[in-house]
C-alpha cells in the first residue's frame, strides 16, 4: 500500500475518532430523551398509529426524530465497524466489511427517513 | 478462526480491573443498542411502507418477553451513553484522568449513575408490564 493511501486512512480514522466522541455527546441528550419519552413516560402499550401520527403532526418532533435517527444509526454502524476491525485483519477483508456495512447505513437510513418525512399513511 | 480465538481470548483474560469492565460493557451495551436500533428503524418505518403491519410490530414489543429486554435495552443505552460521555470528556478535555487512580474510581462513578438512572425507570417500566400483561394494579 502506498504512504498517500494509508495517509488517507489515517486522516478518515482520525475524523471518526472525533465524530464518535461529538456525536455521542449529543446522543446523550437525543436517545436519553427518546428512551426516557417511549419506554418509561409513555410506554409501548400507549403506542400504536394513532400515537406516531399525532406526535409526527408536529415538525419539531420529526427533526428530532430525524436527528435521532441520523445521528444515532452513523454512530452505532461504525461502532460496528470498529468492533470488527479487532477481528478482521486482512485489509480486502475489512474492506468488504466497509462496504457491506455502507450499503446496511445507507439502506436503514433512508428507510427511516422516507417514514419521517412521509409520515403514517391510513391502512388501506 | 484463530484470529477471533486470539481476540476474545484478549477480551476475556485481560486482568484490567475497572477499566477492564468498562471496555467490555461499552462493546456488549454498544452492540446490543445497535442491534435492536436496526430492527426498530425498520419496524417505525412500516407507519409509512406497511402500516396495517406496525402494529404486528408491537404487539411483538407489548409481549413479556420483549419487556423484559426492554428493561434491559435501557440498562445498554444508560451505561453506553454515561460511559461514552466519560470517554470523550477525558479524551477531548482531561486527558490527565486517564491516570489509573482517576480512571478506576470514574469507572464506578459511571456504574452508580447508570444504577441510579435505570433502578427507578426499570420500576416504572416493570410496573407498565405487570399492569398490562398481568391484570396487576388495577390494569
Amino acid at each position: 500500500m502506498s504512504a498517500v493511501n494509508l495517509e488517507k486512512r489515517r486522516s478518515f480514522d482520525q475524523i471518526a475518532w472525533n465524530a464518535m466522541r461529538y456525536s455521542g455527546v449529543l446522543l446523550i441528550f437525543l436517545a436519553f430523551g427518546h428512551v426516557l419519552l417511549q419506554d418509561v413516560i409513555v410506554g409501548v402499550h400507549r403506542i400504536d398509529l394513532d400515537y406516531v401520527a399525532m406526535r409526527w403532526a408536529n415538525w419539531g418532533w420529526r427533526m428530532y426524530d430525524l436527528f435521532l435517527l441520523a445521528f444515532a444509526f452513523a454512530h452505532g454502524m461504525n461502532g460496528v465497524r470498529q468492533v470488527l476491525s479487532d477481528f478482521v485483519h486482512q485489509e480486502r477483508h475489512m474492506r468488504a466489511v466497509n462496504v457491506a456495512l455502507l450499503v446496511v447505513w445507507l439502506v436503514v437510513t433512508l428507510m427511516g427517513a422516507a417514514a419521517i418525512f412521509g409520515g403514517v399513511r391510513p391502512v388501506q | 478462526m484463530s484470529r477471533l480465538k486470539t481476540a476474545l481470548g484478549g477480551y476475556a483474560g485481560y486482568q484490567g480491573r475497572e477499566g477492564h469492565l468498562a471496555f467490555l460493557l461499552h462493546r456488549v451495551t454498544g452492540l446490543g443498542t445497535v442491534l435492536f436500533l436496526t430492527i426498530h428503524i425498520v419496524d417505525t418505518a412500516l407507519v409509512y411502507f406497511r402500516p396495517e403491519l406496525y402494529m404486528d410490530a408491537v404487539a411483538l414489543y407489548r409481549s413479556t418477553l420483549f419487556g423484559i429486554g426492554e428493561v434491559f435495552l435501557v440498562f445498554c443505552v444508560f451505561y453506553h451513553g454515561i460511559n461514552g460521555l466519560r470517554i470523550a470528556a477525558f479524551d477531548l478535555f482531561l486527558k490527565k484522568n486517564w491516570q489509573i487512580q482517576t480512571a478506576r474510581s470514574s469507572v464506578r462513578w459511571t456504574l452508580g449513575l447508570t444504577l441510579l438512572l435505570w433502578l427507578p425507570a426499570t420500576v416504572i417500566m416493570v410496573r407498565n408490564l405487570l399492569i398490562h400483561n398481568f391484570g396487576l394494579f388495577g390494569g
